[in-house]
């Protein structure tokens, strides 16, 4: 009799697993269900970039139910390599990429040497995180907006690591506010840059908010305008440069680098990606990104996440790239000028 | 500030800190001797592990690892002549002829030793430091920086082995690889042939592998014979040999000690520049220069020292203004952020134990590196004379490994392999390869910092920096006094002769 209850509650017991297993599945659907998945990430394994993609990876895989998700740091070339490498995989949803979207969207406005890839064909698949970048002066400096930097009689001496990012928004920055740029490049980091401006050797920076953070609290250092579409809750006094624009074409440049700065760290994938796998990924990442627990253990991490859609950003990528079209003669005219 | 010191050394008393700390520091000694690989991916690799450690034991294992690398590369440096890393390439100019001379144990009892009194100098003065760090760093700028690369330069006619032209040929060599890749000012790829792989340059660590291992190791399968021909020279030093050799020369350890503390403290110069500056330095005030190159321990002594000095200068930035002096620095800071400690000067009134903590961590890394290294070089010192049928493969296997691991690429394993012919070649007709690597170490530092210096100051901007302008002073001054010298000993002798002729018709 016993043995008979304990064979029927074990023939329930399996039953009611075989109901839940089939739902556990649909989350995660057949494409990725016990592969391995890829990530390209075209940063060195020291850096932020990879230690988002390492924190992040099990709970993807979890997500996908995939056995396994594998970060491949592929550095070189300011993160071109690893993208080229991606832009050539197989779209099979096995290998996708993982970066800074904005270095890669600029390099091709720029007409870089190394891009081998179309920015606007690769399928995006999810933001992680946005960083607002800023302009920034010295703390002796007597610059306390953009009015001074126009009225200073003298080109605005501006401390660049190199021809990145952060080169190119200060570019159409000074264009579209209106005041003359002296670009010193060839600092060999943030740290390089930082202490010009804090001696005075150069007028200003580009950050990001965090990046500064210290040297700002300490009074080494004077946010002046934001490279955003709105002001920042973390310090609501700072003006975005596209309020102080009232001409509608510079309002649309400086429009169109802020955008493409928003997109910021995502996962990407290679261009035709099956588009069963482009759901299931872009699924996982949504449930990995949203849920509170992940975005807790990141946070303490001090890997914050603002997560967007890849749907949206693919939209994005489409519409930035039209408006910015116009920017390479600015890229251009700045490259030489360093040259 | 005495109950902070004393906080600092609690918190790293406690049994779990100090065990990651000793397993740091032996897993820095292995990455430290595979070549190519360094401090910065040591800490790299240990980062993931330490997420939920408490900060004693987390920096112990991190800056214990990271510490540990300067040893463990100047052992290879100082055996086969292959730099464990890019910072211990000065260690190959005396260390490897001490060897050959059958004193490695003395070289690695003297590396050792001296990396130890540079690591506990370094963190001494570091708390003296803090003050004088900000006007410091206020008042150097691209235009020093020059003026130190070029100090660096002098250095190169005392490896030009009797022909000054070829040495300068050899450098000229080196200068040129390190143009290959994107430039630093505009990123316009320079020799690069419209290859992708080029446009990141050629990585230092994997043509040092190139150029001293591989092509050594070719030297020795094309002439038979061993590393070091021990039937002619016995390995005749002991490692306190070493050891009475760093204390006896206290002098330099110090000298060395202070200026690796502030090549750490200043961004934009590196661990190797700073390598080549320390030997600069050690040749220029030694009383015995013509014997740096063929085994002068000296020449051991300095760049160790400063070496070891290097780690805690790197916090001082970061105390003083929340700028990390160095890459090594930036990975510990990660650390400081995830416990909720914004890096910056607010750490000196809110959270002095935990710098103290860093200061002890690399104090006491430093001797349980020391003493691990004392313990097991005279076993090490052995490894060179060992039969070629063993030490090749094994030799050329680490390399291989070694040149892949630095960048995770296959490229660089071929390109290894190249500058290994190129090494074997320019030894084989007496091209100097140190003067190469010096000629690459230091182009890019001049390229950049000239560009600044120009950029930020105008073209006369050495008229305008006068810190710069008494640093050039002493450089050609201190250049050129030795030929002065020579040229009028020449000139007394003539006299002399002429006189002896003189008086003899």
């Amino acid at each position: 009799m016993l043995r008979k209850w304990k064979s029927a509650a074990a023939g329930l017991a399996a039953s009611a697993l075989l109901a839940v297993l089939p739902l556990a599945g649909a989350s995660a659907g057949p494409v990725y269900d016990g592969k391995d998945v890829t990530v390209i990430v075209p940063n060195s394994a020291a850096g932020t970039m990879s230690r988002y993609a390492q924190m992040l990876a099990p709970h993807l895989a979890k997500n996908l139910g995939a056995d396994n998700v594998r970060i491949d740091n592929q550095p070189g070339a300011g993160s071109l390599k690893g993208t080229n490498a991606l832009w050539n995989s197989k779209p099979d949803g096995m290998t996708i990429g993982f970066t800074n979207i904005p270095t890669l969207l600029i390099a091709q406005i720029a007409e870089s040497p190394g891009v081998r890839f179309d920015a606007t064909k690769f399928v995006y698949l999810g933001r992680v995180a946005a960083e607002p970048r800023l302009m920034l002066v010295g703390g002796n400096s007597p610059i306390k907006s953009v009015d001074d930097i126009r009225n200073l009689g003298r080109p605005f001496v501006f401390a660049s690591q190199g021809t990145d990012e952060d080169f190119y928004t200060m570019v159409v920055l000074a264009s579209a506010l209106g005041y003359e740029l002296k670009i010193v490049t060839g600092y060999e980091g943030e740290a390089d840059t930082s202490l010009a401006v804090i001696k005075g050797d150069a007028d200003g920076q580009m950050t990001s908010w965090t990046g500064s953070l210290p040297q700002i609290q300490a009074g080494d250092k004077r946010p002046i305008v934001f490279a955003t579409r709105e002001r920042q809750d973390v310090a609501p006094d700072v003006p975005t440069a596209i309020e102080l624009l009232k001409d509608e074409t510079k309002k649309g440049q400086v429009e169109a680098i802020a955008d493409i700065l928003n997109l910021s760290r995502g996962f990407f994938g290679p261009p035709g990606m099956d588009e069963a796998a482009v759901a299931e990924m872009r699924a996982a990442i949504e449930k990995t990104l949203t849920d509170p627990e992940v975005v807790k253990e990141m946070a303490a991490k001090d890997l914050p996440i603002v997560f967007a859609p890849g749907e949206k950003q693919q939209k994005t990528v489409g519409q930035v790239f039209a408006a910015a079209k116009d920017l390479t003669p600015t890229f251009k005219q700045a490259l030489a000028q360093i040259k | 500030m005495v109950d902070a010191i004393w906080a600092g050394l609690a918190a790293l008393a406690a049994p779990q800190a100090l065990g990651f700390m000793v397993i740091g520091v032996c897993y820095g000694i292995v990455i430290g001797i595979l070549p190519g690989l360094g401090g910065i991916v040591a800490m790299a690799l240990l980062l993931p592990f330490t997420w939920d450690m408490d900060f004693a034991p987390a920096m112990g294992l991190l800056l214990g690892a990271h510490i540990a690398t300067i040893w463990g590369s100047s052992v290879t440096s100082i055996l086969f002549r292959v730099p464990g890393a890019a910072k211990s390439i000065a260690l190959i100019f005396d260390g490897f002829p001490m060897t050959q001379k059958g004193e490695a144990s003395r070289a690695l009892g003297a590396s050792a030793a001296a990396a130890l009194m540079g690591g506990v100098i370094g963190a001494v003065f570091l708390a003296v430091s803090i003050p004088i760090t900000r006007p410091v760093m206020m008042a150097l700028g691209p235009a020093e920086f020059l003026m130190l690369a070029l100090w660096g330069l002098t250095v190169l006619a005392t490896f030009s082995e009797g022909s000054i032209l070829k040495g300068l040929a050899a450098a000229g060599l080196g200068l040129l690889t390190a143009f290959i890749g994107m430039d630093l000012v505009t990123a316009t790829p320079r020799f690069t042939f419209g290859s992708i792989y080029l446009l990141d340059g050629i990585s230092f660590p994997v043509a040092m592998i190139g150029l001293f291992a591989i092509a050594e190791m070719m030297k020795l399968f094309a002439t038979g014979g061993a590393l070091v021909e021990r039937d002619l020279t016995a390995e005749s030093s002991s490692v306190w040999q070493g050891v009475r050799d760093a204390f006896s020369h206290w002098g330099l350890v110090f000298r060395s000690s202070l200026l690796g503390l502030w090549i750490g403290v200043l961004p934009g110069i590196g661990a190797s520049v700073g390598g080549i500056a320390a030997y600069a330095q050690a040749l220029r005030t030694s009383k015995s220069p013509e014997t740096f190159g063929k085994g002068n321990v000296e020449g051991v002594i300095g760049p160790d020292a400063t070496l070891g000095a290097n780690e805690g200068g790197g916090l001082l930035p970061t105390l003083a203004l929340g700028i990390p002096g160095g890459e090594g620095m930036a990975i510990v800071l990660i650390a400081f952020i995830g416990l909720g400690v914004v890096p910056g000067p607010k750490m000196l009134t809110d959270h002095l134990d935990l710098v103290f903590t860093l200061v002890w961590v690399i104090a006491l890394a430093s001797m349980v590196t020391a003493v691990i290294g004392l313990i097991i070089s005279p076993y090490l010192a052995r490894v060179p004379s060992l039969n070629n049928n063993i030490i090749i493969p094994l030799v050329l296997s680490v390399c291989v490994i070694g040149a892949y691991a630095a960048r995770g690429q296959v490229s660089d394993v071929i390109v290894a392999a190249v500058f290994g012919v190129i090494g074997y070649v320019m030894d084989k007709y007496r091209y100097s390869r140190a003067t190469f690597v010096i000629g690459m170490v230091l182009a890019v530092m001049i390229e950049r910092n000239l560009h600044l210096s120009i950029s930020l100051y105008g073209d006369w901007f050495i008229f305008k920096r006068p810190v710069a302008a008494i640093m050039l002073v002493f450089i050609v001054v201190t250049t050129a006094w030795p030929f002065y010298r020579n040229w009028k000993r020449d000139r007394e002798l003539r006299k002399l002769a002429l006189a002896e002729t003189g008086r003899a018709t």
